[in-house]
């Protein structure tokens, strides 16, 4: 059960790392530019909204996204990006903790909000969503990650630990390690209970 | 199109009009139209707010053509809310603009960046609708957006 909660932490444990607040009156980290790329656009500067088609790339200071289609407001003197709708193919990595993190989906929507005070900053990625890492996969109908808090929430996950990694056990012949596990939808927190209920012996 | 975007665009076609009346750099062509250099031409709002500034369009050089067509070179677009701040400035090195129908377009090269300079877009081949600020980029699109803080200019 620790051996198990030790890498349910160890893979998600980077994307917890760094953690920022969300609480009023935070100072924000000046970050660098996102720069986009594709083959070509439409910008309806009016109605502040930005369309790429073919070959989207995005380079983001915290991660690098591919997409076919996306859609992107178009900030106003002075403002933040607060919607992107990436579909078709996307492909999102990040880098955390010197880990590559390797996310998936048909479709991944980020969501910039601040109000009251409050910052929130999500990506939800659904459509057969998957963030993969050297230490596993994750897999659910929804991933949500909370870029502020670092925070992973995934519904109906389903989890694939690479056991050579763990060095549970040696010389094995089955590469990697499944986990099932049940509703309610899991977070960081309560997938370690998740995962301790669902103990697959790791010479299975 | 509705009445305020027809009223605009005459403002502009006006506008131009009288410009390429009065840049005293103009020269005679062949065709009678006027050659014009240099040239700004500003757009107001509508009343109640005919004091502010619209756009300012600007240029090194217009070559007019048949049909209300102007080649537009080194042309230079800026809009402004009505508060007074630049909201975007639109750069490109060469142009067909049809004052009739108020459409811009190219196969060279446009730069698009907002007032405070953190939103750019640019790309290669474009066509710009006035009327409704619509911008389509045909190739190589690229946009970078800043966060970092900047300051809006005022006309």
């Amino acid at each position: 059960m620790k051996c198990h909660s030790l890498i349910v932490m160890a893979m998600l444990g980077g994307l917890m790392a760094h953690a920022q607040t969300n609480t009023p009156g935070a100072l924000a980290a000046p970050r660098g530019p996102t720069r986009i790329s594709s083959d070509s656009g439409e910008f309806d500067l009016a109605g502040h909204e930005a369309v790429y088609r073919g070959h989207v790339h995005v380079d983001d200071p915290q991660m690098k996204l591919v997409c076919e289609h996306l859609v992107a407001d178009v900030p106003q003197a002075g403002g933040h990006v607060n919607h992107i709708v990436a579909q078709t193919n996307v492909v999102i990595d990040f880098m955390d903790k010197g880990h590559t993190n390797h996310a998936t989906g048909d479709k991944a929507v980020y969501v910039y909000a601040e109000q009251d005070g409050v910052t929130n900053e999500t990506v939800t990625l659904t459509g057969n969503p998957q963030m993969e890492n050297d230490q596993g996969t994750l897999t659910g109908d929804v991933i949500v990650f909370d870029r502020l808090n670092n925070h992973l929430t995934a519904s109906n996950q389903r989890m694939i630990f690479r056991q050579n990694l763990i060095g549970a056990v040696a010389d094995t012949n089955s590469p990697v390690t499944v986990v099932k596990t049940n509703s309610p939808p899991g977070t960081v927190d309560n997938t370690n209970k998740n995962i301790s209920n669902n103990i697959v012996d790791p010479a299975y | 199109m509705n009445a305020k975007a027809n009223t605009a665009r005459i403002t502009l076609i006006a506008g131009i009009a009288l410009l390429f009346a009065a840049v005293s750099s103009g020269r005679e062509q062949q065709n009678g139209v006027r050659h014009a250099s240099d040239f700004i031409s500003t757009e107001y709002y509508e009343p109640p707010h005919q004091q502010k500034i619209k756009s300012v369009l600007s240029g090194a050089e217009a070559l007019p053509q048949p049909g209300g067509l102007l080649i537009v070179k080194q042309l230079k677009l800026e809009t402004f809310g009505l508060d007074g701040k630049l909201e975007v400035t639109i750069l490109a090195p060469e142009c067909i603009y049809d004052t009739f129908k108020g459409l811009a377009n190219s196969p060279g090269h446009l730069q698009v960046r907002t007032g405070d300079g953190k939103f750019r877009i640019e790309g290669d081949g474009f066509l710009w609708r006035q009327s409704n600020s619509f911008l389509t980029i045909s190739n190589n699109v690229r946009t970078v957006i800043e966060y970092g803080a900047k300051t809006n200019l005022k006309p």
